[in-house]
C-alpha cells in the first residue's frame, strides 16, 4: 500500500490498516460463501419447481410409477429412467474399476518416476475430453465397431455409452486410487518383504488392503460421476425409458429426460416442464449423498495411518 | 512413494526389474495394459476422427513426400539433436514455438472479438472512462495520502459506479474519433510494452533497463505500423499480434540468451519449423501435388453452419465459445481466487467460524462433484425464469459454466496457495507487513503460477460443456456471430451436438468429425499451455 508511516507500526494495526484490513478481510469472505449460497440457489431453485411438481403428480406416482412419458400420456413414473440409469452406471464400473485399479497399482508400484511423469497426465487428458465428443465416438465409432464384432446392437444403445463413461472415469478411479496407495506407509511395504513377500503379494496383500477405504471412496465418487454424465447417453444411448434394460437397445436415463424434456417445446410451467425439476433433485440428492459418502470414507482412512 | 527407493538405490530386496516369479511377471503385465487400454483406445479414436476430418488419403502421396521431406525430417532431427545436447535444450525449443503460437491464437481470439462484438468506439469510450476513474483515484491518493479509509472507499465507488459510466457515454457521442489502429496503439502496445518493462526491471532489478525495454518495444509496436498495409497486415493487426504474441517472444528469447546456462540454440527450432511450412508450401504449389480434401479447412472455421454439408462451418460457434469464456474467466477467476485466498489465509480454525468455514471446505469439494446437468438447471431456473435475462444468452451461458468450474478453481487455487512456504510469510510479517500486504506482495505472485495452471485446466474443461447450455436454451445453430453479450449465442460443443441429429453421412463423417478436431485442438492447446506454465515454474521451488 502507498501510505507508509514514519513512525514504525509493529503490529499493524492503525486505523486506517485495520479498516481495510477487516474489509479486505470479509470481501474475501464472502468470496468463500458464495459456495455455501450457489448450493442453496440449487436446492431452492430445483425445490420451488419440484414442489410445484408434487402437488399435481403424487410422490408416490412418480417415484413408483413405471411408465415415464411426459409429454404424451402425462405419466409421470421416474422408475424406468431409475433403472436405465443404474444400469448404465452398473455397466460403466465393470470397466472403469477394474482398470482403474489395475492402472493405480501399476502407477503406485511398478512404474518408475519417468513413466508415471508420462502416464499420468496422459490419463488426465481422457478425463478432460469433452463428454459430447466421447458420445460422437460411441455413435459413429464404437457403436458400428461393436456391431462389426457381431453383437446384435440398435444404432443407439446402452453398451457403447456405457463404455465410453467407464472410460471417461478412469482417470479418476485411478488418481484417487493411487493417491491412497502412495500414501501407505513404507513400513508395510518392508514388513512385507522381510516375512519374505514377492512383489504381486505386497501389492495384492497389502498395499491394496491398507488403502481399501481410500478406493472404495474413489468407487463413490467416480459412480457419481457416472450417474450425472449427461452428454454421451444423450448422443449414444437413446432416448426410451426402459424398466428391464438391456445392453444392446436404446434406453433412457435421468439426465437424457431432463435433457429431452427442456430441448421439446413445452411450455414454461407446464407439469412435464416442472418434471425436470423433479428429476434434477432426484438426481442432486443421489449424487450429494454419494460425494458425503466418499469424503467420509476417505477422511476415515485418513485417521488410520497420520 | 515405495517406487522411488527402490528405483534409485536398487532396493535392499533385489532389482526392481528382476520380478522373480511368473505370477508376478504376468500381474504387472495385467497392470501396464490397464492403465494403457483407456489411453490406446482414446488415442485410436482420435486419429479416426483426425482421418475423417482431414481425409489424408485424398491428398497426392507427393504431396505428403514434399512436407515430410521439408517439415517433418528436420524438425524431428533437430529436435533430437536438442536432445542429445542435454540441458534442456528441447526444453527450450518447444517453449520458443509455443510462446509465438499461443500468442498468435490468443490475439486472433481479441481481434475476432474486435471484429465481431466490440466496435472500436465502444473500446474507445471504455478505456476513456478506465483512465478517467483510475486517474480520480489515483490523484486522490497523492493528494490525501492520510485519507481514512471510508474516505478513500467513497471516491472509489463514487468515480467506478457514477463518473465511469457517465465518461463512456459521454465520450460515446464523440462525432469523430482518434484512428482505430491509434486506439489499439495506445490501449494494447502501450500496455504491453509497459508489461514487458515491468517484467524486465523486474528479472533484472533494474528500473532504468526496464523502462528502456518498455520504451523499446512501443517504438517497435509504433514503427510496425508503416507496414504497407497490402500485405494484409493492417495497422489494427499488427498493433495487437505484435502485442500479444511479438512482445512474449521477445521477452523469452532475451531471457534465454541473457541466461547462464547458454541454450540460445534452441532458439532456431521455430525457424527451421516456418521454413519447412513455407518451402514444403511453395514446393507442392510448384510441382502441383494436391493435398488432402479435408473437411477441416479454413471455409469451415470461417464459415456459419449450413444445410449442405460442404458449406457448413463452425465460426457462429466459434466465436460464441470464445465470448462465453471471456464472461466464464470474469465471473468465476477472482471469486475463486478470493475464496481459496480467505480459506487458506483467513479462515479461523475453531470458534463458531470455525465450524461455518469446515462446512464451507466440505461444501466446495461437494459442488465440484455436482452433474453438470444440474448446473444448467440451476442456470435456467435463475438467470432465465428469476432475473429475467434471455434464455439462451452469452451472459446466461458464462455465468452457468463459471458457477460450475468456480468449485474447481477454488480447489487448485488453495493447493497453489498452500504450496507457498510459510516461512516466506514470515519474513514478510518480521518486516512489519499486514496480512493483505503479505497476501499481494508476496503470496500471490509466488502462488500465481499454480493458480493459473488449475484455472486454465478448469477453463479447458469449461469450453467442452454441452449439457448446461443445452438446459439454459442455447441456440442449435446461430447463422451469425452474436453481436454483444447480451446475444443469444451457440458454443462449439452445442454445435457438434446439433450436428448430431443429421442422419447424413456427410456430417457424420465429415462435418462433426471437423468440429470434434476443432474442439478438442483447443481443449489440448489449453491443457498443453497449462502444463508449459507448471513446467516453467516448477524448476524455481
Amino acid at each position: 500500500m502507498s501510505q507508509e508511516t514514519n513512525t514504525p507500526d509493529f503490529v499493524g494495526q492503525s486505523g486506517i490498516r485495520s479498516a481495510r484490513e477487516q474489509s479486505i478481510k470479509w470481501l474475501l469472505f464472502g468470496c468463500a460463501a458464495l459456495s455455501v449460497a450457489v448450493t442453496a440457489a440449487i436446492v431452492a431453485t430445483l425445490l420451488f419447481d419440484a414442489i410445484d411438481f408434487f402437488l399435481e403428480v403424487s410422490p408416490v406416482g412418480f417415484f413408483l410409477g413405471t411408465e415415464w412419458s411426459p409429454t404424451i400420456k402425462e405419466e409421470f413414473g421416474v422408475l424406468p429412467l431409475v433403472a436405465g440409469t443404474l444400469f448404465v452406471t452398473a455397466l460403466s464400473a465393470l470397466i472403469a474399476i477394474p482398470v482403474g485399479v489395475a492402472s493405480a497399482t501399476y502407477l503406485s508400484e511398478y512404474a518408475s518416476p519417468q513413466t508415471r511423469s508420462i502416464i499420468k497426465p496422459a490419463l488426465e487428458i481422457l478425463a478432460g475430453i469433452p463428454t459430447v465428443v466421447y458420445g460422437y465416438f460411441a455413435l459413429v465409432y464404437l457403436t458400428p465397431a461393436l456391431e462389426w464384432l457381431g453383437l446384435p446392437l440398435s444404432t443407439f444403445n446402452a453398451l457403447s455409452a456405457s463404455i465410453m463413461i467407464g472410460i471417461m472415469i478412469i482417470p479418476m478411479v485411478s488418481s484417487l486410487s493411487e493417491d491412497a496407495m502412495s500414501a501407505v506407509p513404507d513400513s508395510l511395504r518392508q514388513a512385507g518383504y522381510g516375512i519374505g513377500a514377492t512383489k504381486l503379494e505386497v501389492s495384492t496383500g497389502i498395499v491394496i488392503p491398507a488403502a481399501a477405504s481410500g478406493i472404495f471412496s474413489s468407487f463413490i465418487l467416480a459412480l457419481s460421476r457416472a450417474i450425472g454424465e449427461t452428454m454421451i447417453v444423450v448422443v449414444a444411448a437413446g432416448m426410451r425409458p426402459r424398466l428391464v434394460p438391456s445392453p444392446f437397445e436404446s434406453l433412457e436415463v435421468m439426465t437424457a429426460a431432463m435433457v429431452q424434456l427442456v430441448t421439446t417445446d413445452i411450455a414454461g410451467g407446464s407439469t412435464a416442464y416442472r418434471a425436470m425439476f423433479a428429476i434434477g433433485i432426484t438426481l442432486f440428492t443421489i449424487t450429494f449423498a454419494m460425494n458425503l459418502a466418499s469424503s467420509f470414507v476417505a477422511s476415515r482412512y485418513r485417521e488410520e495411518y497420520q | 512413494m515405495a517406487t522411488e527407493q527402490e528405483g534409485a538405490t536398487g532396493g535392499w530386496f533385489g532389482e526392481t526389474g528382476q520380478i522373480s516369479r511368473l505370477p508376478g511377471k504376468a500381474f504387472a503385465a495385467v497392470c501396464l495394459s490397464a492403465t494403457l487400454f483407456g489411453i490406446v483406445m482414446v488415442a485410436g479414436l482420435l486419429v479416426y476422427v483426425t482421418k475423417d476430418a482431414i481425409r489424408p488419403l485424398t491428398a497426392n502421396p507427393g504431396w505428403f513426400l514434399v512436407f515430410f521431406l521439408t517439415l517433418v525430417a528436420p524438425s524431428v532431427a533437430a529436435l533430437g539433436y536438442y536432445r542429445r545436447r542435454g540441458d534442456g535444450e528441447a526444453t527450450v525449443a518447444l517453449t520458443a514455438l509455443g510462446i509465438p503460437f499461443f500468442g498468435l491464437l490468443l490475439g486472433s481470439g481479441v481481434l475476432l472479438l474486435f471484429i465481431d462484438v466490440l466496435s472500436v468506439v465502444e473500446w474507445f469510450a471504455f478505456v476513456v472512462a478506465a483512465v478517467v476513474a483510475g486517474g480520480v483515484i489515483a490523484g486522490h491518493r497523492r493528494l490525501r495520502a492520510g485519507a481514512s479509509f471510508a474516505e478513500e472507499f467513497v471516491v472509489a465507488a463514487a468515480s467506478l459506479v457514477a463518473l465511469a459510466p457517465l465518461t463512456f457515454e459521454f465520450v460515446s457521442t464523440f462525432p469523430t474519433i482518434p484512428e482505430a489502429w491509434l486506439i489499439y496503439l495506445f490501449t494494447f502496445g502501450l500496455g504491453g510494452a509497459v508489461v514487458g518493462g515491468l517484467v524486465v526491471a523486474r528479472r533484472r532489478n533494474d528500473r532504468r533497463t526496464g523502462a528502456i525495454t518498455a520504451g523499446a518495444l512501443f517504438a517497435v509496436a509504433t514503427a510496425g505500423v508503416f507496414i504497407d498495409p497490402s500485405t494484409g497486415i493492417t495497422p489494427q493487426i499488427w498493433v495487437i499480434l505484435f502485442t500479444f504474441a511479438g512482445m512474449p517472444t521477445v521477452l523469452y528469447v532475451e531471457s534465454v540468451v541473457r541466461s547462464r546456462q547458454r541454450r540460445p540454440l534452441g532458439l532456431l527450432f521455430p525457424f527451421i519449423v516456418v521454413a519447412g511450412m513455407l518451402l514444403g508450401a511453395a514446393l507442392v504449389d510448384l510441382l502441383g501435388f494436391a493435398g488432402p480434401e479435408a473437411w477441416l479447412d479454413f471455409q469451415f472455421l470461417t464459415s456459419a453452419n449450413s444445410r449442405f454439408p460442404e458449406e457448413a462451418g463452425i465460426y457462429p460457434a466459434l466465436i460464441g465459445s470464445v465470448m462465453m469464456m471471456v464472461v466464464v474467466a470474469v465471473s468465476s477467476f477472482p471469486i475463486g481466487v478470493g475464496a481459496a485466498l480467505y480459506l487458506e489465509e483467513y479462515a479461523p480454525n475453531d470458534g463458531p467460524l470455525g465450524v461455518l468455514v469446515r462446512f464451507i471446505e466440505i461444501n466446495i469439494s461437494n459442488l465440484a462433484g455436482v452433474p453438470s446437468v444440474v448446473y444448467g438447471l440451476l442456470g435456467l431456473a435463475l438467470f432465465v425464469n428469476w432475473l429475467n435475462f434471455g434464455s439462451g444468452i452469452v451472459v446466461v451461458g458464462g455465468m452457468t459454466i463459471g458457477l460450475l468450474i468456480l468449485p474447481i478453481i477454488i480447489i487448485s487455487a488453495q493447493e497453489a496457495i498452500r504450496a507457498v512456504p510459510s516461512s516466506l510469510r514470515q519474513a514478510s510479517y518480521g518486516m512489519g507487513a499486514t496480512r493483505w500486504q503479505t497476501i499481494r506482495r508476496v503470496v500471490l505472485p509466488e502462488a500465481l503460477p499454480g493458480i493459473l495452471t488449475g484455472s486454465i485446466l478448469a477453463f479447458g474443461r469449461a469450453i467442452g460443456e454441452t449439457a448446461p447450455l443445452l438446459m439454459i436454451g442455447a441456440a442449435a445453430s446461430v447463422f451469425q456471430p452474436p453481436d454483444g453479450f447480451f446475444d443469444i449465442f451457440s458454443a462449439m460443443p452445442r454445435q457438434i451436438y446439433a450436428w448430431v441429429g443429421q442422419p447424413a453421412y456427410e456430417f457424420q463423417y465429415g462435418v462433426m468429425a471437423a468440429g470434434v478436431v476443432t474442439l478438442i485442438t483447443v481443449m489440448i492447446s489449453m491443457n498443453a499451455a497449462a502444463i508449459l506454465i507448471r513446467n516453467k515454474y516448477q524448476r524455481r521451488s
